[in-house]
């Protein structure tokens, strides 16, 4: 019963259990153990190269792990596929491919459609009301190049919704966009979580974490907290991981108590 | 003059070369679009030149075992096997080596050319390749077997693109994507590498070691400049890769020229044109957009002259305040009235209700500036002129750190009111 949630029973969203990732002889992850429940905005920080990354690819299935496991909705990531949307880095893609936003959130269902078959028309609306979930259906026909920043990181935010995906995974969405941007965006995630979607956010910027997240994640190899921003956002905590960079971080602690 | 275009459709030589040349170029162009968008153009040409070891290796084989002189299925069966290993070694030298890859794959690709060419000519009493035919290519010999290897191939490839598209498309667009919905990546790029093999292999005999990349990558790069969807994409490369062959041939036949050549030099030229005159990707476009672009300094301009007129204002005071060719001004004008910033009545102009928003951020923002200025010891006289340049620079919370820095004036060095609510970037 250890991936119950006691609340409402219901079964964790993500169980990493006592995961650790290692790349030759350095571990990326060591002994990580934490459970995020259904229905939260997580944030995860941490500093550069403090494993972010390899917790993703955890999350996605893509690494394996030297020990511990890591559960989606209760079943090992290694046996269940696509249980994770993903929405990748702004900088990761290629804004010049020729493919349309239309394409793009019909992307979200190919995992649904077989090999064999053309995308059907509950695939095609599916797709669409994703678009209109994070207000690009009047985009549809644009090539994705076209799109402002915001626009575009709200496109891959419906591609990740249409494919049905009760966690969603975001890499630092925030990362190059303008404040107004960052409103718009933040508020489509308060809305996919509203309808019950788990979203898990690498993000980069502490004076905006507390603000943004119900629960915060700071890891730096190890797994330091997790918790509300009140309990995470702590100079003494901050100040392990971060290395003494304190005076920055005694002002952001009263940020967040604020 | 339409017996130019006839006369050779008589000819057997003419209508072969047709033929296989446009099943050669149709799949080229298509599995092109997926070498183009992954960057791996430098692997077509790696791959033919690796075909010649192949061939003699597949060729000497029959020989030796079977007695069988030049057997097209050994040698197109050897040609596949030296790309695989091309392709295999690359990657393992890259991977195991601080060698990056573009320097692998010219290592290794003239290495096993040079085997090749070594090995022909050792054995050129067993074994009987024309190196020449083999560097150039010669479509318009084609032989029936040509044609058969290229039909298959076309088969073949078409159908593993055609069945597999979303499967291919996904995996190049967002690899990372698509192996989280477990699709297998790897091997999709082995799929791939084949299908690129296969083609270059059936287009060698037709064009040449040294052409094939052309017919890969040039009709799908010309394809790309005009397409915003992958499948399109696709169709138009196929489409341009049969016009570079029936363009091609004819030069080829008017000219009396090398054939590979004037194919590849038809498919070129097909692509500069299109590189010219490509509706939203061409040159000329790109031209005619810069020029019809209004500078976003003159459109402010024109919303502060017409806000601190107060009222309609007429075209001649518009002149008077904004630095800009009376033509280009004009234009500005009607770009502004489009784009809902000012209407036009017979006295002259007005701001719109978002005109009117705009104008507003921009006098606050040269407000702001001029008092910053003033305080950071800028001689009064030149505070306008100052500001007037800087009001610009807005992007980025610039005016939100002045308004804060300077704890929130109310007035400017003039004595202007500068609007304390800060109006929605």
């Amino acid at each position: 019963m250890k991936s119950m949630s006691t609340k409402a029973n219901r079964v964790n969203a993500i169980d990493v259990e006592h995961l650790t990732v290692s790349y030759h002889a350095r571990a990326a992850l060591l002994d990580v153990t934490v459970s995020i429940e259904p229905d939260q905005l997580v944030g995860v920080i941490g500093p550069n190269g403090a494993g972010k990354s390899t917790f993703i690819k955890a999350v996605l299935g893509f690494v394996k792990p030297d020990v511990g496991t890591v559960m989606i909705n209760g079943k090992n990531v290694q046996q269940v596929k696509g249980q994770v949307a993903y929405v990748p880095q702004r900088g990761a893609v290629d804004w010049d491919y020729p493919i349309t936003v239309r394409e793009v959130a019909l992307m979200g269902r190919y995992q649904k459609i077989p090999w064999y078959k053309n995308p059907r028309k509950k695939d095609r609306e599916a797709a669409m009301e994703a678009l209109d979930m994070v207000r690009m259906a009047d985009f549809a026909e644009r090539q994705i190049g076209e799109l402002s920043g915001g626009q575009q990181q709200r496109v891959f935010l419906a591609r990740a919704l249409a494919q049905g995906s009760d966690i969603l995974l975001l890499d630092e969405p925030f990362a190059g966009v303008d404040a107004a941007t960052e409103r718009a965006i933040l508020d489509v995630l308060g809305r996919a979580k509203k309808v019950g979607k788990t979203l898990v956010v690498v993000h980069h910027d502490l004076a905006t974490a507390g603000e943004y997240f119900d629960k915060l994640l700071l890891i730096k190899q190890r797994l330091y907290a997790y918790g509300t921003p009140d309990d995470v956002l702590e100079e003494e905590l901050l100040s392990k991981v971060y290395e003494g960079r304190l005076r920055i971080f005694s002002d952001l602690v009263k940020k967040g108590e604020r | 003059m339409l017996d130019a275009f006839i006369a050779p459709l008589t000819e057997t030589y003419f209508q072969k070369a047709l033929i296989g040349g446009s099943i050669v170029a149709v799949v080229a162009g298509v599995v092109g679009c997926l070498v183009v968008l992954k960057r791996m153009a430098f692997l077509g040409d790696a791959l033919s030149h690796a075909m010649i070891a192949g061939v003699a290796g597949g060729y000497l084989v029959m020989k030796m075992l079977f007695g069988l002189e030049a057997h097209a299925p050994g040698m197109l069966l050897g040609s596949l096997i030296a790309a695989i290993a091309t392709v295999a070694l690359i990657s393992f030298v890259s991977r195991v080596s601080r060698i990056k890859e573009d320097t692998t794959i010219g290592i290794m690709y003239t290495g096993i050319f040079a085997l090749g060419v070594v090995a022909v000519s050792i054995f050129r009493h067993y074994i009987h390749i024309d190196l020449m035919h083999f560097i150039m290519g010669d479509i318009l010999g084609v032989a029936d077997t040509d044609l058969w290897v290229s039909g298959f191939t076309a088969v073949v490839v078409l159908s593993i693109l055609i069945l597999f598209f979303r499967h291919f498309q996904i995996a190049t667009f967002d690899p990372i994507m698509a192996a989280s919905i477990g699709l297998p990546v790897l091997f999709l790029d082995y799929v791939l590498t084949t299908c690129v093999s296969l083609v270059v292999v059936s287009a060698v005999s037709m064009v040449g070691v040294i052409l094939v990349v052309g017919l890969l990558i040039t009709p799908a790069a010309t394809a790309y400049l005009l397409s915003d969807r992958l499948d399109k994409m696709m169709v138009l490369a196929g489409f341009f890769g049969v016009t570079s062959v029936v363009g091609g041939l004819y030069l080829c036949v008017w000219l009396d020229s090398a054939g590979g050549g004037a194919i590849m030099l038809f498919c070129t030229l097909q692509f500069l044109v299109v590189l010219a005159v490509a509706p939203k990707y061409g040159l000329l476009a790109r031209w005619l957009r810069l020029k019809r672009l209004v500078p976003q300094q003159v459109v402010e301009d024109v919303l502060t002259t017409i806000l601190r007129y107060d009222g309609v204002t007429p075209i001649a005071n518009i002149k008077k305040y904004v630095n800009e060719q009376p033509k280009k001004l004009k234009k500005a004008l009607q770009r502004m009235v489009q784009d809902d910033l000012l209407i036009e009545s017979n006295e002259g102009f007005s701001l719109t209700e978002n005109g009117r928003v705009e104008a507003d951020k921009v006098l606050r923002a040269h407000r702001l500036w001029e008092a910053y200025l003033a305080q950071i010891g800028t001689p009064k006289e030149a505070l306008h002129l100052k500001a007037h340049q800087l009001e610009h620079i807005r992007e980025g919370g610039a005016v939100d750190y002045l308004d804060e820095k300077l704890g929130s004036p109310s007035k400017d060095p003039h004595g202007k009111a500068i609007s304390s609510e800060k109006p929605g970037e």
